[in-house]
C-alpha cells in the first residue's frame, strides 16, 4: 500500500555526519573558548542584581524619556557606572535601571557620625558600623532617648535617615537602636521625581541583593549546573554504556557554554533565572542524544559486524526526522513566550530556543564523534599492548576503527 | 478489549474528573474580583461547598507583593548567651564558696574569662556547666567558650524564635497566603503577596516582640449575652478545674478569621478589661482557628525582666519526665511575678506576644524567688507537649532576647504591574499550546488529534495538583508550564515515528502499536528522567520564582509520562481494536 503522509526527512536519506566531525569539533571548540573568554575574561556576562549585588529598580516613566538622558540623570548621581536598560517595548516607558552597592556611608563618614552624635546625646554608650552593610548604624544608649532626637542628630552629621528600629533590651542593658539610613533606590527615586515631576514617576519594582549574597547565588549556581551534568552522567553511563557517557557530557558541557553565549552577545541580564535556563537546556538537551543512542544500541544488535562509524552514521540519519520534529515542538511551545512574554521570560525563551538548537547540532556533530573517538582510542591503545613485544607502527585510527 | 484495558481507561476517566474537581475552586478565585478574592471570607463565601478549599494562587510577581530574605544575627545571640552563662556562673561560683572569682564575658568574642585562686574548685562548679567547654587554662586564669553543640543548638532557636516573632506580627496584619519559611543559612524568607508597603512591612518584621503576662478573667459572663452573632463567629466554653477543685466554665468567641473577630469584638470588653485574640492550631485540618480571652486590664507585667527561657524535664516520680517551661526572671521581675501569681492561683495567666495570646496556662501555686515552671497539658501525648513547650520557650524567650535581623534581600512588585503580566502570561500560554496542538493534528492527522487531547489532559493534571499542593503559579512557572507542553509531545512524536517505521517495515497495524510503544518507552523514560534531574536541581538551588519554574517543570514531566503514553496507548487501542484505524492515514 501506498505510504500517504507527510515526511519531513524522506526514508533512506544517508548524509555523512561522521565524516564532517572534525570540522564541527574544531568550531565548536573554537565558539566555546570565545564563550568562555567573553563570559569570564572580557567583556563578561552582564550580571543581573541576584549576581552583582547591588540595587535593581524598575521604573515606569508616564512619558517617554530619553535613554541617554535618564542615564546621565542617574550618573550624576554617583553610583559608580550605572546600567540603564529599556524594559519590553518603546512605547512601554520602563527602564531598568541598576546600580552597584556602593556603601553610602564610608568609614570615615560613619565614624564622624559617632562623633557628632555622641556629643549630642552624651548617653550613648557605643555605635557600631559594619562598611560591608553600609546603611545601617547600631547606637546603644544608657537609657531610651527620643526617635526624632537621634534621627536629627544623625542627620545633623550629613546621612539621610530612612527610619529608626528600637530594639528591646533586658533591663539594666543599654537601649539599643538601629538607624538605617538611605539607600540607593531611595536616592534615584526622589532625584529622578524631582527632575520628571513627582507623578510622572512610578517606581514599579525594587530589588536589592547584599553582595555577600550575590557572590554565593553565583558559586551555588555554577555548582548547580555540575550537580546536574553529574547526575546525568551517572544515570546515562548506568542505563547505557559507560563509553557514550563522555560523549553526552561533552554535548552537555557544549550546549550549556553557547547557551550562555546567547547572554554573552545579547547583552541581556545574567541572572537566577538565566542559570534555570541552562540547568533546563543541559536536562533536555540530553533526550535527543538518548534518542540516538537508543538507535545505535538497537542497530548494534541488528548489523553485527559493522564499525561503529557507520552504526552512528545510519543512527542518526535514521532518526533524523524524529530529532528534528521533536526539537521543532518545544521550540513551537516557546513561540508564545517569544511573542507575548517581556523581560526576564523572553530571554529565557530566547536562551532556550538556543540551547535547543545547539542540542540538536551537538547530537550529531559532537557526542557521537566524541563516542567513536573513544573507541579508536581504545582499540588504538589495545593494538600498541598487543604491538608491544615486537614494536610496530601502532594502527591509523581509520583502520582502528573499520576493525 | 481485555480486561487491562477496561482497568486503564476507568483510571484515565477518574483521574480527568479527579482534576476537574481540585480545579473547581481555582475557578472560583480566578472569577472573583482581583481586590477581593485573597479576603479569606469572601472567596469562603464564593466556594460551592461540595468543592476543596485549596486553589492555585499567584506568584508575587503576577500580584504584587513582598519579597524579604532576612538574616538572623545568630553569632551574637551565641555572644550573649555565654555573656549571659557567665553572669550565672559568677552568682553560682559566689553559691558554691569559690573565693575570690572574678568571671568576664566578652560580649564580643563571647569568651568567658574565669580568674580564680582556687582553680581545681573552680573546675568543679564548671564541670556542671556542659554547655561550654574549657577553651584554655594558665595558671589562674581559665577560658571557656560555648560548646560546638550548644551553639549549633543556640544559633537554631535564634531563628526559630524570629520565625516565630516574624508570624505572629504577618498574622496580625492579616496578609494573605504569606511564606515564612526558615532557609538553610540562619535566614529568613517572608513573601507577602499583595502587601505594597515595603517600608511599613520592614518596619513590623524589624520590630522586636513585646511579650506580656496578663490574668484570664474567667468569671466574666458578658459574652453569653451577645445576641445574633455573625455568621463565622460563634461561642465556644473553656472548661478547666480550678479554686477548691470547683469546675470552671467561660465561654469565648472563635472564628477562622481573625479581621473579622476582632471587628465584632472591639468595644464589647467590660470595664477594665480587654480582650485578645488567640490563635488554636488545629493540627489535624492544618488551618487556624482564633478565640478570645477576657484579660484583666488592672494587672500584669511584661516580659522584659525575663532573662532566659527553657524547656526542662519533670523527674519528680509518677510523671514520667513531663516537660515543662522554665523561667528566668531578674530580681525585679521576681517580687512582680511572686506577687501576680499570689494574688490569682488557680487562675488562669495568659502569654501575650504582641497582642497575640499565645497560651493561657492555669497558675498552680504562688511563684516565689524568679524562677517559674509553667506546666502544660493535661492529658496530652508527651511528644505533643514537649512540642508545645519549646514553641512556649521560644515565644517567652522571643521577648526576652532580641536576635536582631537585617534584611539581605528585597524585592517588590508593584500591584499594578500584575494584571498586564497575567495576560501576557496566558497569551503566551495559549499561543504555545495552540502551536504545538496544530502541529501535531497538521502532522499526525488522528493519532496527532490524540495526542492533542492528552496534552490538554496533562495541563489539566498539571494545574489541579499545582492547585491541590497549594503551590503558586508565577511567570517562570507558565514558562515551566509552557515548556512541558513541548517536551510531553516529544514523546508523541517518538511514539508515531516508531509505529510509522513499524508499519513500513510490514507489520500489521496492531503489531506496530504494540511494539512502537513498547520500543520507545525507554527512550521516553530516559529523556523524562534526565529533565527530572535538572528539574530537582532547580528546584532545591533556586529560591521565590526559579523554584516555581522547577515545581511545574516536575510536575508537568511526571504528568506527561501519564498521559503521553498511557493515555494515548489506550485511545489508540480502542481504535485499533475496533478496526477503525486505517494505517496511511492515521501515522
Amino acid at each position: 500500500m501506498e505510504m500517504r503522509y507527510f515526511e519531513l526527512i524522506k526514508p533512506g536519506t544517508n548524509h555523512d555526519f561522521v565524516r564532517y566531525r572534525g570540522i564541527a569539533v574544531t568550531i565548536s571548540i573554537i565558539l566555546n573558548v570565545l564563550v568562555l573568554l567573553g563570559a569570564f575574561v572580557w567583556p563578561k556576562l552582564n550580571y543581573g542584581v541576584d549576581f552583582a549585588g547591588g540595587t535593581e529598580l524598575q521604573i515606569h516613566f508616564k512619558k517617554p524619556v530619553d535613554v541617554g538622558e535618564l542615564r546621565s540623570e542617574v550618573d550624576k548621581l554617583g553610583f559608580g557606572e550605572p546600567t540603564v536598560q529599556r524594559y519590553g517595548a518603546e512605547s512601554e516607558n520602563q527602564f531598568l535601571v541598576r546600580v552597584e552597592r556602593i556603601a553610602l556611608l564610608t568609614k570615615e563618614k560613619a565614624d564622624a557620625v559617632k562623633a557628632d552624635v555622641q556629643q549630642s546625646m552624651p548617653s550613648m554608650t557605643s555605635m557600631r558600623f559594619d562598611p560591608e552593610v553600609g546603611d545601617k548604624l547600631d547606637f546603644s544608649f544608657k537609657q531610651p532617648v527620643n526617635e526624632d532626637a537621634l534621627r536629627a542628630a544623625v542627620e545633623k552629621a550629613g546621612a539621610q535617615v530612612k527610619e529608626i528600629r528600637p530594639l528591646m533590651a533586658r533591663e539594666g542593658q543599654d537601649r539599643e537602636y538601629t538607624v538605617i539610613t538611605q539607600g540607593p533606590g531611595d536616592k534615584i527615586g526622589s532625584a529622578l521625581r524631582a527632575r520628571y515631576g513627582l507623578d510622572q514617576v512610578d517606581i514599579v519594582r525594587t530589588e536589592y541583593v547584599g553582595p555577600q549574597v550575590g557572590k554565593q547565588l553565583r558559586i551555588d549556581g555554577i555548582l548547580a549546573v555540575l550537580y546536574a551534568m553529574a547526575m546525568i552522567l551517572v544515570y546515562v553511563g548506568f542505563r547505557f554504556d559507560f563509553r557514550f557517557s563522555p560523549g553526552v557530557v561533552i554535548a552537555l558541557i557544549h550546549d550549556a557554554i553557547i547557551t550562555l553565549g546567547f547572554f554573552l552577545i545579547s547583552r541581556h541580564e545574567f541572572n537566577l533565572t538565566s542559570v534555570t535556563v541552562i540547568l533546563t537546556v543541559v536536562g533536555y538537551s540530553v533526550n535527543d542524544t538518548i534518542v540516538v543512542y537508543d538507535r545505535i544500541r538497537e542497530n548494534a544488535k541488528r548489523y553485527k559486524g559493522k564499525p561503529l562509524r557507520d552504526l552512528i552514521n545510519l543512527s542518526i540519519n535514521e532518526m533524523l526526522g524524529r530529532t528534528i520534529l521533536t526539537s521543532g515542538a518545544t521550540a513551537l511551545s516557546l513561540l508564545g513566550l517569544l511573542l507575548y512574554g517581556v523581560g526576564t521570560i523572553w530571554d529565557f525563551a530566547a536562551a532556550m530556543l538556543v540551547g535547543i538548537i545547539s542540542g540538536t547540532y551537538s547530537t550529531w556533530y559532537i557526542a557521537s564523534p566524541m563516542t567513536i573517538w573513544l573507541e579508536e582510542h581504545m582499540a588504538q591503545r589495545k593494538a600498541m599492548e598487543a604491538a608491544k613485544p615486537k614494536p610496530k607502527k601502532p594502527d591509523t585510527p581509520q583502520t582502528a576503527a573499520a576493525r | 478489549m481485555d480486561r487491562a484495558w477496561y482497568w486503564k481507561a476507568g483510571l484515565i476517566v477518574a483521574i480527568t474528573l479527579l482534576a476537574i474537581y481540585a480545579l473547581v475552586p481555582s475557578v472560583t478565585y480566578f472569577r472573583l474580583p482581583a481586590g477581593e478574592r485573597n479576603e479569606a471570607s469572601v472567596f469562603e463565601r464564593a466556594r460551592p461547598k461540595w468543592a476543596p478549599a485549596r486553589h492555585l494562587n499567584l506568584g508575587l510577581d503576577l500580584q504584587g507583593g513582598i519579597h524579604l530574605v532576612m538574616g538572623v544575627e545568630v553569632d551574637r545571640a551565641v555572644r550573649e548567651k555565654a555573656v549571659r552563662r557567665a553572669e550565672e556562673l559568677a552568682a553560682e561560683m559566689e553559691r558554691k564558696d569559690v573565693k575570690g572569682a572574678d568571671v568576664r564575658g566578652d560580649p564580643d568574642t563571647g569568651i568567658v574569662t574565669v580568674t580564680v585562686p582556687d582553680v581545681s574548685k573552680a573546675k568543679d562548679v564548671i564541670a556542671e556547666y556542659n554547655d561550654m567547654y574549657v577553651r584554655k587554662s594558665s595558671g589562674n586564669a581559665i577560658e571557656l567558650a560555648m560548646k560546638d553543640d550548644a551553639v549549633k543548638q543556640l544559633k537554631e532557636s535564634a531563628v526559630d524564635q524570629a520565625v516565630k516573632a516574624i508570624r505572629n506580627r504577618v498574622d496580625k496584619w492579616g496578609v494573605s497566603e504569606p511564606t515564612i519559611a526558615k532557609r538553610g543559612d540562619a535566614s529568613i524568607l517572608v513573601q507577602l503577596p499583595g502587601y505594597s508597603n515595603p517600608e511599613k512591612a520592614k518596619e513590623l518584621i524589624g520590630k522586636t516582640a513585646q511579650l506580656e503576662f496578663r490574668i484570664v478573667d474567667d468569671t466574666d459572663t458578658s459574652l453569653t449575652q451577645l445576641k445574633d452573632l455573625p455568621p463565622g463567629i460563634t461561642l465556644d466554653w473553656d472548661r478547666y478545674t480550678g479554686a477548691g477543685d470547683a469546675t470552671v466554665s467561660s465561654p469565648f468567641l472563635r472564628s477562622k478569621d481573625r479581621a473579622l473577630l476582632e471587628q465584632y469584638i472591639k468595644d464589647k470588653a467590660p470595664k477594665d478589661h480587654m480582650f485578645a485574640i488567640g490563635r488554636i492550631e488545629e493540627r489535624a485540618k492544618g488551618e487556624a482557628v482564633y478565640r478570645t480571652y477576657l484579660l484583666d486590664r488592672r494587672q500584669g507585667l511584661t516580659g522584659e525582666y525575663i532573662t532566659d527561657a527553657r524547656v526542662a524535664f519533670d523527674q519528680s516520680p509518677g510523671e514520667g519526665n513531663r516537660p515543662y517551661v522554665q523561667l528566668t526572671f531578674n530580681k525585679t521581675g521576681a517580687d512582680l511575678f511572686g506577687k501576680l501569681t499570689k494574688d490569682n492561683v488557680k487562675k488562669r495567666m495568659a502569654i501575650v506576644l504582641d497582642d497575640t495570646v499565645d497560651s493561657a496556662p492555669i497558675i498552680q501555686s504562688e511563684i516565689p524567688g524568679g524562677v517559674c515552671s509553667i506546666h502544660l497539658g493535661g492529658l496530652k501525648p508527651i511528644n505533643e507537649i514537649l512540642q508545645e513547650a519549646k514553641d512556649l520557650a521560644l515565644v517567652l524567650k522571643s521577648g526576652a532576647l532580641p536576635a536582631p535581623v537585617r534584611i539581605l534581600e528585597e524585592r517588590s512588585v508593584g500591584a499594578s504591574l500584575g494584571p498586564e503580566l497575567i495576560r501576557r502570561g496566558s497569551m503566551a500560554a495559549l499561543v504555545g499550546l495552540l502551536a504545538v496542538l496544530a502541529f501535531m493534528a497538521f502532522y499526525y492527522r488522528f493519532s496527532g488529534v490524540i495526542a492533542d487531547i492528552a496534552l490538554v489532559l496533562n495541563g489539566l493534571v498539571v494545574l489541579a495538583i499545582m492547585a491541590a499542593i497549594d503551590s503558586t503559579l508565577t511567570l517562570p512557572g507558565i514558562a515551566g508550564f509552557v515548556l512541558t507542553l513541548g517536551m510531553a509531545v516529544d514523546a508523541n512524536v517518538l511514539i508515531n515515528e516508531r509505529i510509522r517505521e513499524e508499519l513500513k517495515s510490514g507489520k500489521n497495524i496492531g503489531a506496530a502499536v504494540k511494539t512502537g510503544y513498547e520500543k520507545v518507552f525507554w527512550t521516553i523514560f530516559d529523556g523524562h528522567v534526565t529533565a527530572l534531574v535538572a528539574g530537582f536541581v532547580i528546584r532545591a538551588y533556586g529560591s521565590g520564582p526559579v523554584r516555581g519554574f522547577a515545581t511545574t517543570l516536575i510536575i508537568g514531566l511526571l504528568a506527561s509520562m501519564f498521559t503521553s503514553i498511557v493515555v494515548t496507548r489506550t485511545v489508540v487501542e480502542w481504535f485499533v481494536g475496533h478496526g477503525r484505524l486505517h494505517k496511511a492515514v492515521s501515522f
